[in-house]
């Protein structure tokens, strides 16, 4: 096939872009579980429009790759390591929105340099930690569950 | 240690179990600590470039030890995944581009840590020349490394 690269290529991009978003979330939310206290808050929360522009970046050569193979992951039989995928998506969405609604996203921009953040802040940034392990864990269980059931 | 690899038990389960828990969560593993570390890498790498300016530059040493942890994760999986076809592997024409990438990754993020973050004053939000350089040779690094583990699973 003459356009053979056309696919690692763009599965590079897919793996650039989610590395650039899971680094952005891995830094911030560590911060706010207590990692690197000396950085301030608000500057590194100003790093999630990155974040939001990295997913858009994930979800875009996503969806293409979804388009080159559907059979993969929408089967049928539906492959459970994309719904697993979805579902953890969804839940990372619902969690942002509880860290926006709830006022906790104002109330950590307000932690400085050296200080610590609530403990409900820690346990939003620790679930948005543990959900984003869980949506590789569902990718790359893509091809070995595809037809499972 | 090519028949090592090919008579020991953990290899053989490794290669012919069906369990999602064998070599699927070992290539999990790998991916995970990868995206991790290159991720964490390039963000530190483009702060040093010039993202977010306000932040102060030595507490990102904080961020090393976690570093470590993804490295050592995404190293040993991969080490793993070698040893279960070790000839098909090493043979790869790209296996060797990619860990000269990964050890030129590594090597910049030991300078990085001692001349870069530990080196700087506790405010200090000023990067370096020096460091803007580290931080281009490092993203070239880890892009070439990803690349070249999308590609090498195509030969």
């Amino acid at each position: 096939m003459r356009l053979w690269w056309i696919v690692p290529l763009w599965k590079t991009l897919h793996y650039v872009s989610i590395s650039l978003l899971v680094g952005i979330v891995s830094l911030v939310d560590l911060r706010i579980v207590g990692v690197a206290k000396g950085l301030p808050l608000r500057p590194l929360q100003r790093l999630m429009p990155w974040a939001a522009l990295a997913f858009v970046m994930s979800f875009a050569t996503g969806a293409m790759l979804l388009r080159i193979n559907p059979a993969g992951s929408l089967g049928p039989p539906i492959n459970v390591a994309f719904v697993g995928k979805i579902v953890f998506l969804v839940l990372i969405g619902l969690n942002d929105v509880l860290y926006f609604a709830s006022g906790l996203k104002r109330q950590v921009d307000g932690v400085g340099a050296g200080e610590s953040t609530s403990a409900s802040a820690k346990i939003v940034a620790g679930v948005s930690l543990g959900l984003w392990v869980g949506v590789i864990f569902w990718s790359r269980m893509l091809t070995f569950l595809a037809g499972a059931i | 240690m090519q028949q090592w690899t090919e008579t020991s038990a953990f290899f053989i389960w490794l290669r012919e179990s069906p369990s999602i828990w064998a070599y699927p969560t070992v290539l999990f593993l790998h991916t995970a600590g990868l995206a991790f570390t290159a991720g964490v890498s390039l963000v530190i790498n483009l702060r040093l470039l010039g993202l977010a300016p306000q932040l102060p530059i030595k507490p990102f040493a904080r961020f090393f030890r976690p570093l470590w942890i993804g490295f050592w994760v995404t190293a040993i999986s991969g080490v793993v995944m070698l040893g279960s076809d070790l000839d098909t592997r090493l043979a790869n024409r790209l296996f060797l581009p990619k860990m000269i990438f990964v050890a030129g990754a590594v090597v910049l993020l030991l300078v990085m840590r001692r001349r870069v973050f530990s080196a700087a004053p506790p405010e200090q939000t000023r990067v370096p020349a020096f460091a803007r350089v580290l931080a281009v040779a490092s993203i070239v690094c880890w892009l070439g490394a990803i690349a070249a583990g999308r590609f090498l699973a195509f030969f």
